[in-house]
This record gives C-alpha cells, structure tokens and sequence, in this order.
C-alpha cells in the first residue's frame, strides 16, 4: 500500500515535469501555428488574404468579421523589406511578427505621413547601414527594427459597412511585400 | 522458496564443485513477483506522469479563463498575448491554435462566455448588452462560436455590430439586443443553438496597454429569455 501510495506520488510529480515540458515545447512544434499555415498557402513575399472573403476557408483564424486582412511571409536574412499600400479606408493597421507568432511591432495609420501605408522592415544591422545615406523615396517610410530572421507582416483593414467591401478589398490586393536590396 | 532453492544448490555444488552459496536465491519466486509488482507500480507512476502532464495542458489551453487573463465583469481579455512578455500558457495557445494577436496599438479584444449572472451564452437566448464603453477610435463586437469565429446564420445580416452604427443613449451609453428576432434600436442578430461567445474588440485604445486597464468598466451582459 506504501508503495502504491509512493508511485501516485511519483506520477504526480513526473505530471508536473511533463506539463511544463510539454507546455514548453508545444510553441516549438506545432505545425498549426500562424507561419506555417501561411507557409502551406504560399510563398515568401506574396501578400495572401486571410479573411474568408477572398474564397476558400480563411487561412489564420479569429480575424475580426468586420475586418479584412492580409499578410506575406518574410526573411530578413535575404534584405530588408518594403511593405506599401496605396488607397484611403477607414482604419488600417498593421503588426510584425516573429516566425512563432509573436507581436514584435504594432503601428496604425494615425502613425503614418499622410496615412498612407509605406513601411520597412530590417534589422538593426541593415538599419545603421541605410542610415549612413538614406535614399530620398525612403524618407516617408515608417522603418521598422526588428532583431529576428524570418516573420509576418499582417494589414488589417476595417470594413465599416458593405458599401467599404470593394475599396477595402481593393486596398488590401494592390498591396506589395518586396524585398529591398541596396 | 526455500524448499525449492536447496536441492538447485545441492545439483550445482554436485557437478561443479565449490560455488558461492548465494547464487540459487537469484531464480527463487520472489524477486520475479517483486519485479513484476515493481513494473506495473513504474509504469502507473509513468501513465500518471505522461497521462495527467498531457491532459493538464491539453486542458489549460482549451479553457479561455486561462493564465494572464483579465477579467472585467463577464468579459475576459489576455492582454499579453502574442508578445513576447507573455506567459508560456499563452504562447503555447498562440502556435496551438495560429492566432496573430492584434498588438498594442491596434486594439484589445474582450471575450465573454458567461452572462453577468455567471449562466453561460447560448445561441437560442435573447441578451441585452448595455452600460458604457471605454476610450477607444472605434470598436466592434461579434457573436462567435466556440472557435471565436463569427457564428454562422445563413442570413445576409453579419452577427456583428461596430460602434459607427449604433444609436446612442443620452448619455453616451449604448444597448444592444441580442436576438435571433429583429429589435429595435441597436440589434445584434444571433441564431441557431449552442454555446455561444460574445468577442468585443476595441481598436486604437489607450486600454490596450496594461495600464489603462485598472479602470475600465465594460457593459453588462442580463438574459431576456430564451426559446426553449
């Protein structure tokens, strides 16, 4: 009876080792998280809706119904990248993320010149070097520093009404994600 | 045990001579019944360790109450979700189910599964939502289902109200009705049966950072009735 007793006790603990092993590793090797659902979708630096909208079953869920959004995939070990989208809607904004789903930068379109959705993404190595001269059609572009490789970048845009439907779709697909390289 | 160990010691000694005395005690019986009750207690120990582990997570992450939430009357919200300040619980929920969390400056989202009352959300039951709304651009509520995605009605209305929209109450306060019947005023369509969530988002909020959200207060959420 001591012993049964001894080997409950001893399972109760390994259940504690194994939750925070498990717990620990599920962000490591899941094959559901965001990037590697964009990643089955399409390629790197190809802006993909992820709102149902567009056909198809959404790619990344829990986006806002009232919501349109798009996201492309990056590395910055290739170059920085340039993110645009030209057209006035309502609200946009915008998110980086690391390759596992973490928020690195946030910023919307009251951060922008003019609202207007021009943006780079690099590293801060890249950032000192295109500081030394930057190019004059840079110079609008809200520059984000982010120490990581590979990531997302998401535009989220409001659909106010249904009569926004067509300008905010139309927002969202002329957007780019073009790598940069100087 | 014994009776069986002596007249193997007896052979051996018979063929081989002199050999050490203790070695027949290795094939008594007993150690073999003490090793198999050895094994069957290891491996309960090990199904306890690998069986509860797994299904403590399993749980933890399934329940939307979880770690690092903030619960403002009947409304949840996780406020560091998706960065990286965030606690293992809601980065594993993070890569478990692919969300990409709204950062700080596009919004917070507040989830409710239960009324005011503590009774959970169901899908056939009429709500009323009412009381004031913190600073923020805009916001936007949903009804959703257990995935948090916008429940499906089959009617061209969506299951979602944004704050452009709604009429308002002298003083700036807002009721909305959630019903499957058309309401007056501001109506929130919901239809079918089941559990239901309500998701209400705030965009562009100084409540986003964690600061501003000691003082919130957020509306009730009170049961009309139901159609059983």
């Amino acid at each position: 009876m001591r012993r049964l007793l001894h080997a409950i006790l001893l399972g109760l603990l390994g259940a504690g080792i194994v939750h925070i092993s498990v717990l620990l590793l599920v962000p490591e090797f899941s094959e559901r998280n965001a990037w590697s659902r964009l990643a089955m979708a399409t390629d790197l630096y190809r802006m993909t809706r992820l709102d149902a909208e567009a056909g198809g079953t959404p790619v990344v869920k829990s986006v806002d119904p009232l919501f349109y959004a798009a996201a492309c995939r990056f590395d910055l070990s290739d170059g920085m990248v340039r993110v645009k989208a030209p057209g006035n809607v309502p609200f946009w904004s915008v998110s980086v993320y690391d390759r596992s789903g973490h928020n690195i930068y946030s910023f919307n379109d009251h951060s922008a010149t003019g609202r207007v959705l021009d943006s780079i993404v690099l590293t801060p190595a890249q950032m000192i070097e295109i500081r030394k001269d930057l190019p004059e059609e840079l110079q609008g572009a809200i520059f984000v520093e982010a120490a990581i490789d590979e990531g997302m970048f998401v535009i989220r845009s409001f659909v106010p009404d249904d009569s926004w439907k067509p300008n905010v779709s139309r927002f969202l697909e002329q957007s780019s994600c073009e790598l940069q390289d100087y | 045990m014994t009776g069986q160990a002596i007249p193997r010691a007896g052979n051996s000694t018979a063929c081989h001579g002199p050999l050490p005395r203790d070695i027949p005690q290795r094939h008594s019986s007993f150690p073999r019944l003490f090793m198999l009750k050895n094994a069957f207690l290891t491996l309960l120990a090990l199904a306890i360790a690998i069986g509860g582990g797994g299904g403590s997570v399993w749980y933890a992450l399934k329940t939307q109450d979880g770690i690092g939430a903030i619960r403002i009357g009947p409304w949840t919200a996780f406020p560091d979700i998706g960065t990286q300040a965030a606690d293992p619980y809601s980065k594993a929920r993070v890569a478990r189910e692919g969300v990409l969390a709204l950062g700080q400056a596009e919004g917070l989202s507040f989830i409710a599964e239960r009324d005011t009352d503590g009774e959970q959300l169901k899908r056939q039951c009429a709500y009323e939502i009412e009381g004031g709304f913190p600073t923020a651009r805009f916001w936007t509520l949903y009804a959703a289902d257990r995935s948090l995605g916008v429940v499906e009605t089959g009617k061209p209305r969506l299951a979602a109200l944004q704050s452009y929209q709604v009429l308002r109450q002298p003083d700036n306060s807002v009721v909305i009705s959630v019903s499957n019947r058309p309401a007056p005023g501001n109506w929130l369509l919901s239809d079918g049966f089941g559990r239901m969530h309500l998701v209400l988002t705030f965009y562009d909020t100084p409540i986003a950072s964690s600061t501003g959200l000691s003082d919130v207060t957020l509306p009730q959420i009170v049961k009309v009735g139901c159609n059983a």
